[in-house]
């Protein structure tokens, strides 16, 4: 093995989010969606939808996880945008998004869920919600090779413990994915060595 | 362990991501408050219980968190059939039990 760390975790700083449920199979629905968030829900399960920074993952046939830069409002543009039923709900500081990269990244995923990580299985733009660990989580495959990993705040200090446990043997690097909170101190990487 | 095909998420999922919600299409009954405490309790709690194949209500506990009908086998613990909720329950294949 290489000297460099196998799985590099850097955990995002704040941003927003939003849980939005409607008819995806209503255009209307899904045009309003797009006017305002800038991407479409995806209707494919266990896909997500990207433009920039701003993320639409598919969590149930009616039911998806949104999410932008820290200060992005969406819920009275998405009221003002979408008509029949649906809900917007805000739940910015509910989750945490870790970044998972290296060449052992799916190695930690393998180790920690059930769900088959096998690339022929788990391509950029699919996603999943699976066990974690002990916890739940969502999982993205991102185009460069890395996973974002999403999970709730109240389980973060066990998940990231986890992680760090489950990269150890591939050599383990905490980082910092930077933020788009201004007042938000920038975390230098540091090797994790407990 | 199961592999469950979830008709949600369209693809077989592992069983530890899942919930059985115990036997499906249990009609609750229209008015309660007519009922005697017999007719009460075997709405509660009496159940077909059959070898065999067995129609059960599943939730995707972790994954996408939706209830879906599922027509088992008891006996092999094979998965014949998932269904929505609300489709009426198929017979089970070839077979002539519960
Ligand atoms: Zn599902």
């Amino acid at each position: 093995m290489s000297d460099g760390p196998g799985v590099v975790m850097r955990e995002s700083g704040a941003r927003g989010w939003w849980n939005l449920r409607g008819d995806g199979d209503e255009p209307r629905f899904r045009d309003g969606v797009a006017a305002v968030v800038g991407v479409s829900p995806p209707i494919e399960p266990c896909t997500w939808h990207a433009a920039g920074d701003r993320r639409a993952y598919w969590l149930g046939p009616d039911e998806w996880l949104l999410t932008a830069e820290h200060g992005t409002e969406f819920e009275s543009p998405l009221r003002g945008a979408l008509h029949g039923r649906c809900s917007i709900v805000d739940v910015s500081g509910a989750q945490i998004l870790v970044n998972l990269s290296g060449a052992q990244a799916g190695e930690v995923l393998r180790k920690s869920s059930p769900y088959d990580f096998h690339p022929r299985r788990f391509p950029p733009g699919r996603c999943v919600q699976t066990n974690f660990a002990k916890a739940t989580a969502l999982v993205a495959a991102n185009a460069d090779a890395s996973f974002d990993v999403v999970f709730r705040r109240s389980y973060a200090d066990y998940l990231r413990g986890w992680i760090a446990d489950a990269g150890r043997e591939y050599g383990f690097l905490r980082g910092s994915l930077g933020t788009d909170h201004p007042t938000r101190r920038q975390r230098q990487p540091a090797q994790d060595d407990d | 362990m199961l592999l469950i095909p979830c008709p949600f998420c369209r693809e077989d999922r592992s069983e530890e991501e899942f919930s059985c919600a115990g036997e499906a299409h249990i009609a609750r009954p229209e008015k309660p408050a007519e009922l005697s405490d017999h007719e009460w309790g075997d709405y509660l709690f009496m159940r077909t219980n059959p070898r065999g194949p067995h129609r059960e209500l599943w939730v995707h506990t972790a994954g996408c968190r939706r209830y879906f009908n599922v027509l088992r086998d008891t006996v092999s613990y094979e998965v014949l059939v998932v269904y929505e909720v609300g489709q009426p329950p198929p017979d089970p294949p070839g077979g002539d039990e519960s």
